[in-house]
């Protein structure tokens, strides 16, 4: 009886501490993102330009559905993130377990090299993606020489090879990024499972499915909510690669926001509804990963 | 074993074609960085002789050592504070974890979905009226604690073996003592890729800066690259220059951690 | 230790946030608990100086209450500086340097602070200010692009100081070049760079097609097409390169009529607008014909001329710095004025790109000092205009266009006296109602010519733009 009571008073300290250990983070959070969010969403029901604002109730959401610019940048969007995060995810977790591997010579070459693309300063980046993509660049000159194309093709200037454009600028900026969460995570596997493995014969596919994705699992998960969230709130390469053109064809929905409080004249309720669809968007598509990937088993 | 060699082999080949797609742009940075604009604008591939006089009109137009000194103090102190927050609240979140901590977590990551451009205006107020513009408080608080990092925290201390925990309570430590002396140096390859992303963010935060620094010497890299592109004229030989430069810092940070987070030492749990 | 620090902040910054924050209601009452704060901590800076001791306000006076239109004299012993925002260190920072310098001969104590922000940078700052109900972020003087005049200054009233009476005298500028910082009649900016639209060719691919650069003065967009298919077919080269997606040429076009996207009310007028429809015909026409050509970027289309691709362009006159960026071209330019459009009413050959103008910013301590600086030199020194000629910063300053350094010649362009051509062209400028919704119909009508270029009807894109401004504008 005695003992059980000092187990539970025991347990209780630890509960207790794990509090402690969680407090600073969670503090900072709730007022740095919550206290502000919450100021958005009042915001949001408010309707008018720059600072005349009145409370309007849910006019600002019932006007995003009719706003054709934005649902043309929700299906944006949406376009990116269906292809570009399992294309991206997939890629990463391959070179990650390549590079895993113990006989390979070079590594840590290879693995800077792959990295370096999200170190690499947007401007940059910028430039060259448009110059290798122009009517006259180095991609057309490469398929002409192919035989592919007979003259010069403008990626940037048609809807779908533009968007097409963003999706492969974005697999090559984020690929390495999200490899060194696969290459950390695989820290954690020990190496005498794959030594078995290979033992029982096993060929490096199998391995690869039924040893290091279920064991990477939680890293997976994690990745897959943050792509998912980064690219619903794509903003970078809307504006940099293609401003959001041809005819507002690639433009994401954070550019689209961004152009109403700062370029046009500033709607400051009706951005903040946009964005609080956004986040509504995201929470649910993390929510459903959550459901289906976040199990201890 | 040719099979192996084969695969090997392919591997390798896989590899290179990557890395040279992944290194071009940072060669083109740099082969730009020593020519001339009106040279880099007509596309040129080879070194050139101007990285002299680049590097010289560079720092006579802009602060350069001052925008380095703050964009390495703002991210340096960013990193640290944040590792120590939020490797403490993931550590919490898992070790400890119950209905009540799962649920305040699920809450937390919620905050990982805000579109920043919302808070922007409410986070510029409450700085503007605690008068902490153009402070360094005022660059790191707002992302001092991500989500994303408690997350990434969490995760990887769902393979921190319980029983370390309880043999180190019955040989006397407490729990923070735990925490510091066996979670920590355990982890250290969550913590160099922790320490990667999170300086990487903190160097290439924009948007934020560009909100609360309004005088000269609070300037940023990222900000000082801005300003080389909004001229009437772009000298993209400065430019790129530039830009080289406030990629290096982050490029040198991967190299010199990627052993750690790459190549783990595991064995140290057993 | 650090956590204790991080909790006394929190502290400070949430109840600060509650003072401030929640005053979401009535623009009058914002304004209002703004002051409230604001004297509040002046009132107790002892103790605020404790927690933030490290903040770095950049206020002048320390003691200063500011009320909104100040004409606080108290430039008795307190210390003559002016923070300025601007942009381009070649260029603007430059001009306004060397504006200090003149000032500083009269005024001693006088000293000006430039702090290189970009103009997108200004215009975030501007708005985050202007939301927050709280200038203090603001520097004294800052430069706008023409632009974004109307609709921030009608968004955002207090943002600026109203400058009709400050003993300017605007009649000296030209005509178009200040209508883009005049709102309701009244001055908000003092003209600062000139943006006139010129056309500039290669003088040896012309030739090469057997023309002068007379063939191409005072011509119209159809000879501009016959002859432009002539240099095509001989040289190879277009004559014209421009941004797909991005109105400038358009706009250049319109305003050369005088027309606008916007009728007097400030109503979108973009369907049944004759020449609108004319300047989308003519662009499309000189595409077909591959007179024009469209490139993705703004570095690309820099590289159509450094790289010899094209045989001339047509923008702002700024452009021509970055044409002298090639100095193996060194005396191929010329520089002239552009082709004026057929059958539409009010047709010139000139029109204008950019541009920007100084306001004061309602934050400004010292309005009189401002004022006054800016009436002495952007306003009435001649020699300013003089000394920031070689940096190619034309003046739309009428009267510095009759020194003698404008009528120098400039080697690049074949020995023309360039300089003075501008202010010419300035003169001659028609101006346009910009329209508060400016870059909502820009941004229109920038789409509405990519489908018309796709193939698209110009009837049934006008109004599709149209539509956009309008549900904008609700």
């Amino acid at each position: 009886m005695g003992a059980k009571k000092k187990k539970m008073s025991l347990e209780r300290r630890h509960n207790l501490t794990g509090w402690i250990f969680l407090t600073p983070a969670t503090l900072m959070i709730a007022v740095m993102s919550f206290w502000p969010m919450i100021q958005a969403f009042v915001l949001s029901l408010q309707t008018g330009k720059a600072n005349n604002l009145k409370f309007d109730g849910a006019t600002n959401y019932i006007r995003m559905f009719q706003d054709k610019d934005f649902m043309q940048s929700l299906g944006n969007t949406f376009f990116y993130l269906i292809i570009q995060v399992p294309v991206m995810l997939i890629l990463a977790l391959i070179l990650a377990s390549m590079l895993n591997n113990k006989n390979l010579r070079c590594k840590g070459l290879f693995r800077t090299a792959i990295f370096l693309p999200c170190a690499t300063s947007l401007v940059s980046y910028a430039i060259i993606f448009r110059s290798l993509f122009g009517v006259d660049g180095f991609i057309n000159s490469v398929l002409i020489k192919l035989g592919i194309l007979n003259t010069g093709y403008n990626f940037l200037g048609n809807a779908t090879s533009a968007k097409i454009v963003i999706i492969i600028a974005l697999i090559w900026r984020w690929t390495g990024y999200n490899m060194v969460f696969y290459l950390s995570g695989l820290q954690n596997i020990e190496y005498s499972v794959y030594e078995a493995a290979k033992i029982d014969g096993a060929s490096p596919m199998q391995t690869f499915f039924k040893i290091t994705v279920p064991l990477l699992k939680p890293t997976i998960l994690l990745t897959t909510v943050m792509s998912t969230n980064g690219t619903l709130q794509l903003f970078d390469e809307s504006v940099n690669l293609t401003k959001g053109g041809p005819s507002n064809a690639t433009i994401t929905m954070s550019h689209y926001i961004y152009n109403q409080t700062f370029k046009f004249v500033p709607k400051f309720g009706y951005a903040a509804a946009m964005s609080f669809l956004i986040f509504i968007l995201v929470a649910i598509l993390a929510f459903i990963q959550m459901k289906v990937g976040d199990k201890r088993d | 074993m040719t099979k192996t060699r084969r695969a090997n082999a392919l591997m390798y080949v896989v590899l290179t074609i990557v890395s040279v797609i992944s290194v071009f742009p940072l060669y083109w940075m740099l082969i730009s960085a020593t020519n001339k604009s009106v040279d880099v604008s007509r596309g040129t591939m080879l070194p050139g002789g101007a990285f002299f006089d680049n590097w010289k009109s560079l720092f006579a137009q802009s602060p350069v050592p001052t925008a380095m000194l703050n964009s390495f103090k703002y991210a340096i102190i960013l990193t640290l504070v944040s590792l120590v927050i939020c490797s403490l609240a993931g550590y919490g979140f898992e070790i400890y974890h119950d209905k009540g901590k799962d649920a305040v977590m699920s809450v937390l990551l919620l905050a990982m979905m805000v579109p920043f451009v919302a808070t922007l205006v409410p986070l510029f107020r409450m700085f503007s009226a605690a008068k902490l513009l153009n402070t360094t408080i005022a660059f790191i608080l707002p992302t001092i604690s991500t989500p994303f990092l408690i997350m990434m925290f969490r995760q990887s201390a769902r393979s921190f073996p319980h029983d370390i925990i309880e043999a180190a309570r019955i040989d006397g430590l407490n729990e923070i003592q735990i925490f510091f002396r066996m979670f920590v140096p355990t982890m250290r390859s969550t913590y160099a890729a922790a320490m990667t992303i999170t300086f990487m963010n903190a160097w290439n935060n924009y948007l934020w800066p560009k909100v609360i620094m309004t005088d000269d010497t609070s300037v940023t890299m990222p900000m000082l690259v801005a300003n080389l592109t909004e001229g009437y004229v772009t000298d993209y030989g400065i430019l790129m220059l530039a830009v080289l430069i406030c990629s290096l810092p982050t490029v040198v940070i991967f190299f010199f951690l990627q052993k750690s987070f790459a190549e783990g030492i595991t064995g140290a749990v057993k | 230790m650090k956590r204790k620090i991080l909790s006394a902040l929190l502290c400070v910054a949430m109840t600060a946030t509650m003072l401030v924050g929640c005053g979401d209601k009535a623009d009058d009452t914002k304004t209002d608990s703004n002051n409230n704060t604001q004297q509040d901590s002046t009132g107790d800076t002892t103790t605020d100086d404790t927690t933030t001791d490290d903040t770095t306000t950049d206020d002048t006076t320390t003691d200063d209450t500011t009320t909104d239109d100040t004409t606080t004299d108290d430039t008795t012993g307190g210390e003559q500086k002016l923070t300025v925002w601007c942009w381009d260190p070649a260029f603007n920072i430059n001009a306004m340097e060397k504006a200090g310098e003149i000032y500083q001969q009269d005024h001693p104590d006088f000293s000006v602070e430039v702090i290189e922000t970009p103009w997108d940078d200004i215009q975030t700052k501007l708005t985050t200010a202007a939301t927050s109900g709280n200038y203090e972020t603001m520097p004294d003087i800052f430069l706008m692009q023409d632009n974004a005049f109307q609709k921030n200054v009608i968004s955002y009233p207090d943002s600026v100081v109203d400058l009709t009476d400050s003993g300017i005298d605007f009649t000296q500028f030209g005509e178009a070049k200040t209508a883009y910082s005049v709102i309701d009649g009244k001055n908000y900016g003092v003209p600062f760079d000139n943006g006139t639209a010129i056309a500039a060719y290669r003088t040896d691919v012309l030739e090469e097609a057997g023309f002068t650069i007379d063939d191409f003065t005072d011509i119209t967009w159809d000879e501009y097409l016959e002859k432009g298919k002539v240099v095509l077919e001989k040289t190879n080269k277009p004559l014209l390169s421009c941004q797909a997606g991005e109105s400038d040429v358009i706009m250049m076009m319109l305003q050369s009529c005088g027309a606008s996207l916007f009728d007097d009310e400030g109503n979108p007028a973009m369907v049944d607008n004759a020449a609108l429809k004319k300047v989308m015909e003519t662009y499309n026409s000189l595409r077909e014909a591959g007179v024009l050509v469209e490139v993705n970027d703004w570095d690309q289309y820099i590289s159509t001329m450094t790289t010899e691709t094209v045989a001339g362009t047509i923008n702002g006159c700024w452009i021509m710095a970055s044409i002298k960026t090639a100095d193996d071209q060194s005396g191929k330019w010329a520089v002239t004025n552009m082709p004026k459009l057929v059958d539409v009413d009010n047709a010139t050959n000139y029109s204008n790109n950019g541009g920007s103008s100084w306001a004061i910013s309602s934050n400004c301590k010292n309005v009189d000092l401002a004022k006054d600086f800016l009436a002495s030199t952007f306003a009435g020194s001649v020699e300013l205009y003089e000394n920031i000629i070689p940096s190619g910063a034309i003046a739309t300053y009428l009267p510095a266009g009759e020194s003698d350094v404008y009528s120098e010649p400039d080697e690049f362009f074949g020995g023309d006296a360039v300089s003075a051509k501008l202010v010419e062209f300035a003169g001659k400028c028609p101006s346009n109602n910009t329209g508060v919704y400016y870059y909502e119909a820009r941004n229109a009508i920038a789409v509405a010519m990519q489908n018309v270029v796709g193939g698209a009807n110009i009837d049934d894109e006008l109004k599709a733009a149209q539509e956009t401004v309008e549900f904008n504008m609700q």
